[in-house]
């Protein structure tokens, strides 16, 4: 019996040993960190949820592979928790609150859109944690005072203006523009925008038209862009208006040199709802898989490509919500690492002193904790294959302009 | 002058998709006493069969329309006789719970199965119209609206000169009496459960055309159907003909009052029907009991 315990002790002994020599070798494994995301993993915003998902997956798979983010020495594995807001934004504050009281959520990740980004800030807010979302351009959120909720993206204001910058310097240059805008906080922003940049390039806007958001009967707007004749017909909306816009401008013949869709263009969805009838379509984006930057940690864009399609096989490369969505992960972590503490306020000062660039671009947040520092892309479909066509010096194409009549094409 | 014309042209071929959507609800409402929250998504069901047998199969998306209309009647009987029938004397209430619950089971049934990604019946003519001057009628949207008529005549022929449809409309209009002259209740009530949601594929088959669709599309229908039905009023096929058309012709002209006016188009289709409703409670083309 006395040689048993003797043998136990030693079988211990020998294995306390042992952990401690691995231990001395590489950091400690210190407490999970516990991420918040509700998405509308159900209901209208599904499709857009996903992709956030799948951004905010690749990055944790990535980080939980080297152990988890680094404080101070000791590595914490990182769980992100999700729940199904339903695409409601009331529900999705419902949620966070939830995550953050009985889940102990450390840090929040954003749920998708302005809306419900907008109602999870104010709860990042009264709690005092930090919400680095990727999802919520309207500037609206960010201009209510907020401390706690960064934004990695381009504000609303900025989506169309690449367009109008392109077209500035373009031959003919064109010089109408029709504007149609869902009438939801976020499109109003990105619209409203044109209204005011557009004559600062020498372009007047004939035509600015509200319509209810998630409309799916457009004939009656597009009637009226073709009655003002307008060089540049932009849309501020969603894929599912975007999409019914294109079929009308088919069908009821409304010609344009350019036709620009804030969101919508940008998803595969598109091309296989349009077929050859998306060409030509441009679109403002907060990045494309062809954008040129040098990251200071994480993937460069060709691996971040590299390693969706791994993840994700047979969905094509990955589009702008996926990549923002990591890259608020990559907000979030390098700013944890910078505060050497898990500490919310700390991790808050870090958050608003970051500047960093990854394959998304520069993160840098203004006071209002929004992103105004990465510049927006525009892209256009040609032969049915997505190719940036501005700014210049990131393009991969050259913009195929004007846009040909429907009779010609 | 030609705006105008376009404008009118535009709205009644918009109407009717409101035709095809509202004829099937209003069989159900009218007969059943139902108003049936799940119509929309029965409408969506509709328009994946149709994508999915142009895309797969490439058939044309007006030759998929009877299939569409087979494989919803089939699926609208068993869900009337195993699940509908069960509440089909209970207050309005419960109705609106069951109904609400199929939709939902139905939405996220499809989610599982299409996922979310946004699908569209592009054929080859589609986009394509008749040019007369200035106005363009798109085939598609024109085809549609012949659809509709047809599927509206359709409806009104079974209803009127066959011996089921007769059947049906001796329960509408006195359930016990019919019960009493030995038409079988069960049988009656989920034929026209069925008839309605084979309107509803149709009417899905015409979305699949028309728009995008994913699996959330069909709920906008359901209240539109709604107001359809009451626009034209409850218990005709032809009153509800008029009711999508007058929708699609205030949509249309909604939309296109300067500005903002596209933002109040429903809210000027819901006032119409809350005038119609003081008014002329039976609808505009109703009669009163």
């Amino acid at each position: 019996m006395k040689l048993c315990r003797l043998a136990l002790l030693a079988v211990a002994a020998v294995a306390a040993l042992a952990c401690g020599g691995t231990g001395s070798s590489g950091p400690a494994t210190g407490s999970t960190i516990t991420l918040g995301a509700p998405l509308g993993l159900t209901g209208a915003l599904t499709k857009e949820s996903l992709l956030t998902q799948q951004g905010y997956s690749l990055w944790s798979d990535w980080i939980n592979a080297r152990g988890g983010i680094l404080v101070n020495g000791v590595k914490h594995p990182v769980v992100i928790k999700y729940y199904d807001d339903t695409s409601n934004a009331n529900q999705s504050a419902v949620l966070m609150q939830k995550l953050i009281t009985e889940d102990k959520a450390n840090f929040l990740l954003g749920p998708y859109g302005s809306a419900a980004t907008a109602t999870d800030a104010a709860i990042a807010e009264q709690n005092q944690i930090p919400m680095v979302e990727a999802n919520g351009a309207a500037q609206s959120i960010f201009n209510q005072g907020y401390k706690y909720t960064f934004g990695v993206l381009s504000p609303a204001n900025r989506y169309l203006q690449g367009v109008i910058d392109m077209a500035a310097t373009l031959n003919p240059k064109p010089t109408t523009v029709a504007m149609l805008s869902a009438d939801d906080n976020f499109s109003l922003e990105v619209a409203n925008a044109i209204n005011t940049y557009a004559p600062t390039k020498g372009m007047n806007v004939v035509l600015f038209k509200k319509y209810k958001n998630g409309a799916t009967n457009l004939s009656a707007e597009v009637q009226a862009a073709k009655a003002v004749n307008a060089d540049i017909v932009l849309n501020s909306g969603h894929l599912q208006e975007a999409i019914a816009i294109n079929k009308a401008a088919k069908e009821q013949k409304l010609n344009a040199k350019i036709f620009a869709y804030s969101v919508g263009p940008s998803t595969p969805d598109f091309i296989t709802a349009l077929g050859k009838d998306a060409d030509y379509v441009y679109d403002g984006s907060q990045w494309t898989p062809q954008v040129k930057y040098t990251p200071a940690f994480y993937l460069s864009v060709a691996q971040y490509v590299a390693a969706y399609k791994a993840k994700y096989p047979g969905l094509g490369d990955p589009d702008y919500h996926v990549a923002e969505s990591t890259a608020a992960c990559l907000a979030l972590q390098r700013a944890i690492e910078n505060a050497g503490s898990l500490d919310p306020k700390k991790v808050r000062d870090a958050l608003a002193a970051l500047d960093v660039t990854v394959f998304f671009g520069q993160i840098k947040f203004d006071s209002r904790g929004i992103n105004i520092y990465k510049p927006m892309v525009v892209e256009q479909i040609q032969n049915g294959v997505h190719h940036t066509v501005f700014p210049a010096n990131v393009a991969d194409a050259q913009p195929q302009y004007p846009t040909p009549n429907w009779d010609q094409r | 002058m030609a705006d105008f014309v376009q404008l009118v042209i535009l709205g009644l071929l918009a109407g009717g998709v409101y035709v095809a959507v509202g004829v099937g609800f209003g069989l159900v409402w009218g007969v059943l006493n139902i108003v049936n929250l799940a119509h929309g998504a029965l409408v969506i069901i509709g328009g994946y069969i149709t994508w999915q047998l142009f895309s797969e199969l490439h058939l044309d998306p007006f030759l998929t329309l009877p299939v569409d209309a087979v494989a919803l009647f089939v699926l609208g009987y068993a869900l009337q006789r195993g699940v509908i029938n069960r509440i089909i004397r209970a207050p309005l209430l419960f109705t609106f719970l069951l109904t609400f619950g199929v939709n939902l089971v139905i939405v996220n049934i499809l989610l599982m199965i299409f996922g979310s990604d946004f699908r569209s019946v592009t054929p080859s003519y589609s986009g394509q119209g008749l040019e007369l001057g200035s106005i363009v009628i798109p085939y598609v949207r024109l085809a549609s609206l012949a659809a509709a008529i047809l599927l509206a005549a359709g409806l009104a022929f079974v209803l009127n000169r066959t011996r089921t449809g007769l059947a049906i409309q001796a329960i509408s209009s006195d359930r016990d009496a019919a019960q009493l002259v030995g038409i079988d209740l069960r049988h009656a009530y989920a034929v026209t459960f069925g008839l309605g949601a084979a309107c509803a594929g149709v009417a899905g088959g015409l979305i699949a055309m028309i728009q995008a669709i994913t699996p959330t599309a069909g709920e906008p229908y359901t209240l539109q159907a709604f107001v359809v039905v009451i626009l034209g009023g409850l218990g005709r096929v032809s009153a509800t003909v008029v009711g999508g058309l007058a929708f699609g012709l205030v949509e249309a002209f909604g939309q296109s009052i300067p500005g903002s006016g596209s933002v109040f188009a429903n809210a000027i289709a819901f006032g119409l029907m809350v005038l119609v409703l003081v008014t002329r409670p039976q609808g505009l083309m109703g009669r009163l009991r």
